[in-house]
């Protein structure tokens, strides 16, 4: 077996029992969970459902606007009871939880059912008590106004009473002062009867008739003052007129008395007299009685009125208490108080219509019992209805909470059951796994330790000695087998390694011998090409005087021949003669200066060729060098339009190499010229020399084109590195003015660019070189270095 | 202001208690009515309280002596004046209540049912009650009825024994009012009849709530009375005999309309901003009835004596007060037909006593005299006329006894011929003179329990005013009438005292009161204003 499946056994053994531990301990653990979770949901549940038990409560014995937020926290405790249930039916799976929380639901349902029920209930049986106490308000708002108005009326019927009652006055006065002139009269009549048979004048003339008449007369006065008094002045004056008349017809003027015919009579003037005092009496006697009826009637009314009075208040009194009753009663939910209340006042409607209460009220107090009553009616239905809804509310409540605690408690235990297993299982399994683990671990182990000690014996010989031979036990057919064989492979594959190594080694070095001829190849082959750009220029420069030189030459030729021509015909004239010889004069002149020219050229090309060529160290004057070597370069600079400006001190001796110095400033020119600049710029190139110190030249080479990007700078004298490869370049240029400077020349060269400003190239070199021929050679491999 | 607060107070209630409280109208009636059956009434009290049940087949314009239809939309009438056809009008409610609750609108039946309760004597509701039917029978209805038909649901047709020109004007008497057939079917199915009268159900503008005598008749809008729902919800007659009580309230605003105040207030009345005093020339006559069958006033002469004794000046000037003008005749001076030739009774003690000496009774009698225990509109104070009449008959020997009783006891006492002497009087009920001359003073009207309180039965007279009823020529009925009361004169039954001018006294936000010739209080379209 191999030890892997050996060591898995090892490890697995009680990795698979912790794995089935952990597994069995996972899905107990999470029925515990589930458990426990549901036991939390059933205790929240209980208890969310005792606060809405107990906010229904608030709800019931609260005020009436306050009852909203009770309802409303009721709901918010079913709503998350609901809430829990829902959760709860999600967690439990044993049948009778599931049936317990169906029903605990259901319950719920028609609880907030009930509640919703009860609140229509409590709101009717609010606004009935809102309306009953609207009802006694207005009972005792009307029983306030009947009594404002019976204040009114009795100060009315006090009034009424002071007026009848001056009036009796005014009228018992007259019926008095009647009766007692009527006495007079009457005592004057009789006087008169009982003297009829005396002559009048005696009788006028008797002490005691005076007396009588004076008697009457201040009757008559008494009666007439008490008529002023009553303003009855038209009685006031039939008085005094019938009281004249009568004194006038007993007065016996001489002619009456003898005739006898005095109209009136005495007689007839009393009888209307008495007549008219009776009528007096007779009237005033029945408004007397009239006036006395008055007040009596005013009085019984006064009495009714306060009767009156008193009933209202009774009634509104007896309203209010019963007002407050029943507020008391549905304040307790006392249906049967109500009942109570409601029977008694069965006849109360009646009581009020058979009162003596003000007819404006009367019949609203009555309509507004009856409502009260039929309102009370509704109430003790609704009380009824409330008191049922609650009962029920109440059964539902402990089917619930019960539902919900056994929930809770079962859920609980379960929870326990699991968890108590799972701990059995675990300290079972751990034992178990940790027992069978220990031994199998064991046997494997020897099963391991023995061949592999062997083969490290093997390993160890074989560092000593890798030729030492295989290593044996490659045939076992497990790891240490594998070890063996890989080992055996390995100990092959090292000789194979050695062999290849060493071939491919020599093929490197022969690659590198390779890539050195081609890059000195490289070199000479640029140099050749700058040799060949030379020549081509000139080939060019040289062109011009000699063409000029040669059709000069051909009109001489043609000039010579004509006069020889005149000359042979002998027609030579002098003037022909002189102009032949100014003709050849000038012929030979520019001949002369041409060939001159051409041959200066010559000279020059000749010098920088052969500098360039011969790589010769010599002797020369810096400026007329430099000028040379400008004039060399003016066919590549006449195709442009830079100017070139060379500032150098006269009469500068340099003793260097002039052809390495000379392809150095060709180098940078011809790079300043293919890179600096676009197509068509006209440039400015400046060559300055200086003399920093004795022993060194300082030639500074800048243009004022487009720079040297600044992460190129550090690049530019690295060789094939350009930016012009499409255009030809070959990256060499800079590298071997690099080359020469540093190595053939003894200088340095540093490098300034800016984009957009320009590049300035700083030579110093020794006037002198020191040892020309121990150069060469370290030179080239510099060069190499580098690459 | 006070309405508004309570209003807010009643909250829920505001609509309804609310609504109601300002519609409330006290009248301040001057007695208890005789009855609340229109068929058993003739004081104008009990018109008044009973009528607002009730519509008749036809009924007066307000304030006149005009027919218009009620109950009856339209009628025929034979050529011959015998045969009478009412359409009823159609979808005439009921009232309800706690007995009953109709199943049916008004139709021939209920017509039928009144008129024949009243006429026939076997008819189950004809011994229901206190009433007599005197009215009716005052009114000669008995003889005057041949037939009352249904000719169906709506049609209804009378046949007279002979023509009769005022029988609109008699259909349009409280009397005649439409009663329910089917709550009297009803009440004798449950037994108790009797409530067919104390619990009167009708299709009037009023329904009944309840009566207690000496205190108030109450009244509630009938909600769906035909010519549509009254502005006063609430209506209460508060009984108050003395016109000084009445004042008083009046006054204090428990009522808002005072009947008969006393003459003496007028001023008092006319000079407070807050009351109103209405006045109208009554049709009516107030007298001093006496008991022709009775001795001695079997006797023309004493009879006579007693006119010529009384000081009718004297009680115009203490009791009228101006509001009334002395009577000579039976009926007002503003009827037609009314005999001015007359020459009245002048006041002689002198020729009483003369007469009385003639027929034997020098030394007077001894007698009763019956005052009207209430204020009429044709008597303000019945006490202090009697008073007045006891006085000036003393002068001439006779010493009169004053009697009197509760209202409607005493109109009873009259019409059962009970008192020697009685003051009474009369308001016209149909503006024609034969509801004076024939009711009052026919031989019909003579039996106990009759409106001829004197008891007078002349053969001459009575065939004049029962001529007079059969004839439609008005100036052939004038002459008859004339006649008529040129024998009443003579034959002197009553002392005729006073015609008065009616007088009411209302709050002035009293709206759409109108008085009313007939006497009655119409309360039909009244109002109150938010004054």
């Amino acid at each position: 077996m191999r030890i892997t499946y050996r060591v898995l056994l090892v490890g697995g053994i009680p990795i698979t029992i912790a794995a089935a531990i952990a597994l069995a301990a996972f899905v107990l653990l999470n029925e515990a969970d589930r458990a426990r979770s549901g036991a939390v949901l059933a205790g929240t549940i209980y208890r969310n459902l005792l606060s809405a038990g107990s906010a229904r409560d608030d709800f019931l014995e609260t005020t009436r606007g306050d009852r909203t937020q009770y309802y409303e926290l009721f709901r918010t405790y079913t709503e998350q009871a609901r809430f829990d249930l829902r959760r709860l039916a999600g967690i439990v799976r044993e049948s009778q939880h599931v049936e317990a929380v169906d029903e605990a639901a259901g319950a719920l349902q028609r609880y907030t059912e009930d509640m919703r029920r009860l609140l229509d209930v409590t709101g009717r049986n609010d606004q009935l008590v809102v309306s009953m106490a609207g009802r006694t308000d207005s009972l005792v708002g009307m029983t306030d106004e009947a009594r404002e108005r019976q204040h009114r009326s009795n100060a009315d019927v006090v009034q009424s009473l002071a007026e009848s009652d001056r009036k009796l006055r005014v009228a018992r006065e007259i019926v008095d002062r009647a009766h007692e002139f009527s006495a007079a009269i009457s005592a004057v009549q009789l006087f008169r009867a009982t003297a009829e048979d005396a002559a009048p004048a005696v009788l006028t003339g008797s002490v005691r008739f005076s007396f009588e008449v004076g008697r009457m007369r201040s009757s008559g006065m008494r009666l007439s003052e008490a008529l002023r008094a009553a303003e009855r002045d038209e009685s006031v004056r039939d008085l005094s007129r019938l009281l004249l008349a009568y004194e006038i017809s007993m007065t016996p003027t001489p002619d009456a008395a003898l005739s006898d015919q005095a109209p009136p009579s005495a007689t007839e003037a009393g009888r209307r007299l008495t007549d008219w005092v009776e009528r007096l009496i007779k009237i005033n006697a029945t408004e007397q009685r009239a006036l006395h009826d008055q007040v009596a009637e005013l009085l019984t009314y006064s009495v009714l009125s306060s009767e009156t009075e008193r009933a209202t208040q009774e009634i509104a009194i007896e309203a209010l208490k019963r007002s407050n009753r029943t507020t008391e009663a549905l304040t307790a939910r006392d249906a049967n108080a109500v009942q109570r209340i409601y029977d008694e006042s069965s006849n109360l409607g009646t009581i009020i219509a058979t009162l003596p209460i003000s007819p404006l009220i009367q019949t609203e107090m009555v309509d507004a019992v009856a409502q009260w009553r039929t309102g009370l009616a509704t109430t003790i239905e609704g009380l009824t209805a409330q008191n049922r809804i609650l009962r029920e509310m109440d059964a539902t409540t402990r089917r619930m909470i019960g539902r919900s605690r056994l929930l809770n408690e079962t859920l609980t235990r379960d929870a326990e059951r699991i968890s108590d297993l799972v701990g059995r299982i675990l300290i079972l399994g751990a034992a178990v796994g940790l027992l069978l683990g220990s031994v199998t671990a064991l046997a494997v182990a020897r099963s391991i330790t023995r061949p592999l000690s062997r083969l490290q014996q093997s390993m160890v010989e074989l560092s000593q000695n890798t030729r030492s031979g295989l290593i044996a036990d490659f045939d076992r057919r497990d790891e240490l087998g594998d070890m063996a064989r890989a080992t055996n492979v390995f100990l092959t594959e090292i000789g194979r390694r050695e062999q290849a190594l060493r071939k491919s080694k020599e093929r490197a070095d022969a690659a590198l011998a390779e890539l050195q001829q081609a890059q000195t190849d490289l070199i000479q082959a640029e140099k050749l090409a700058s040799l060949g750009q030379l020549v081509a220029g000139v080939a060019h420069e040289i062109n011009t005087p000699l063409g000029i030189a040669l059709t000069t030459s051909t009109l001489l030729g043609d000039e010579s021949k004509r006069f020889a021509k005149a000359a042979e015909s002998g027609k030579l004239q002098r003037s022909v003669l002189r102009r032949f010889m100014e003709r050849m004069g000038e012929g030979t002149q520019l001949l002369f200066a041409n060939l001159t020219r051409a041959a200066d050229l010559v000279h020059s090309f000749k010098q920088v060729a052969a500098d360039q060529a011969s790589g010769e160290r010599r002797q020369f004057v810096m400026d007329d060098w430099l000028h040379d070597l400008l004039t060399s370069l003016s066919p590549v600079l006449r195709k442009t339009k830079h100017e070139v400006a060379i500032d150098c001190p006269p009469g500068l001796n340099l003793d260097t190499y002039p052809g390495a110095l000379g392809q150095v400033l060709t180098n940078l020119l011809t790079n300043a010229l293919t890179h600096a600049y676009g197509e068509g710029d006209a440039g400015h190139l400046e060559i300055r020399v200086s003399e920093p110190s004795i022993d060194l030249v300082r030639i500074v080479f800048s243009d004022d084109g487009k720079g040297i990007p600044e992460a190129d700078i550090g690049k530019a004298f690295d060789p094939f590195f350009t930016t012009g490869r499409s255009t030809g370049s070959t990256g060499l240029g800079l590298h071997i003015v690099y080359n020469l400077v540093t190595s053939r020349l003894q200088g340095h060269i540093s490098l300034y660019s800016k984009v957009g400003k320009g590049t300035r190239f700083t030579i110093d070199i020794p006037k002198a070189v020191s040892d020309p021929s121990a150069d060469a050679a370290p030179a080239q491999s510099r060069q190499f270095e580098r690459a | 202001m006070r309405r508004a607060t309570v209003g807010v107070l009643a909250g829920l209630m505001a609509l309804s208690v609310g609504a109601a409280r300002g519609d409330t109208f006290v009248y301040c009636s001057e007695g208890n009515p005789e009855s609340l059956n229109p068929q058993a009434m003739t004081t104008s009290t009990a018109i008044s309280a009973g009528r607002l049940f009730f519509n008749n087949l036809v009924e007066f314009v307000p304030g006149t002596t005009e027919i218009m239809p009620s109950l009856a939309e339209s009628w025929e009438i034979s050529d011959d004046g015998t045969e009478y056809t009412f359409y009823l009008r159609r979808d005439v409610p009921f009232q309800s209540n706690d007995l009953f609750t109709p199943s049916r609108a008004m139709n021939a039946d209920d017509v039928i049912f009144s008129m024949h309760r009243q006429w026939k004597e076997d008819h189950p509701y004809h011994d229901v009650g206190e009433s007599s039917y005197d009215y009716f029978k005052d009114m000669g209805m008995p003889e005057l009825l041949e037939s009352v038909e249904k000719v169906d649901d709506h049609t209804v047709r009378i046949r007279l024994s002979r023509p009769e020109a005022p029988f609109l004007a008699d259909l349009a008497m409280p009397f005649n009012v439409v009663q329910s057939a089917e709550y009297a079917e009803q009440l004798i199915e449950a037994g108790t009849p009797e409530a067919f009268d104390k619990k009167p159900i009708g299709t009037g503008p009023f329904a009944f709530v309840d009566f207690q005598p000496d205190v108030s008749v109450r009244y509630r809008a009938f909600e769906d009375y035909w010519r549509g729902k009254q502005p006063i919800e609430t209506l209460v007659f508060s009984i108050t005999p003395n016109a000084a009580v009445r004042l008083t309230k009046l006054r204090a605003g428990e009522c808002h309309l005072s009947a008969f105040p006393n003459p003496g207030d007028r001023d008092g009345i006319e000079s407070d901003p807050s009351l109103e005093l209405l006045t109208q020339e009554g049709l009516n006559i107030g007298y001093l009835g006496m008991n022709t069958q009775r001795p001695p006033f079997h006797d023309v002469r004493v009879r006579r004596a007693i006119n010529l004794a009384i000081d009718k000046a004297a009680i115009i000037e203490a009791v009228y007060r101006g509001a009334g003008v002395a009577a000579k005749s039976a009926i007002p001076p503003t009827m037609w037909s009314y005999n001015d030739d007359i020459d009245p009774y002048p006041y002689d003690p002198a020729a009483a006593q003369q007469l009385m000496i003639e027929a034997g009774l020098a030394e007077g009698f001894d007698t009763d005299l019956w005052y009207i225990p209430v204020s009429r509109p044709y008597n303000p104070n019945g006490k202090r006329v009697a008073e007045l009449i006891q006085y000036d008959l003393s002068r001439i020997g006779i010493r009169a006894t004053l009697m009197s009783d509760e209202w409607p006891e005493y109109r009873a006492a009259l019409q059962a011929g009970k008192p020697s002497m009685a003051l009474y009087g009369w308001t016209g009920d149909n503006g024609d003179p034969d509801n004076f001359l024939h009711v009052l003073l026919g031989c019909t009207a003579a039996r106990p329990g009759g409106n001829n309180i004197a008891k007078w039965c002349d053969a001459e007279y009575d065939d004049l005013v029962t001529q007079a009823k059969r004839v439609s020529d008005q100036r052939e009925r004038e002459k008859l009438y004339r006649a008529a009361q040129q024998i009443f004169h003579d034959q002197a039954p009553w002392v005729p005292l006073a015609h008065s001018i009616v007088l009411m006294a209302a709050r002035s936000n009293v709206e759409g009161y109108k008085m009313d010739p007939l006497g009655r209080q119409p309360f039909e379209g009244v109002g109150l204003s938010d004054k």
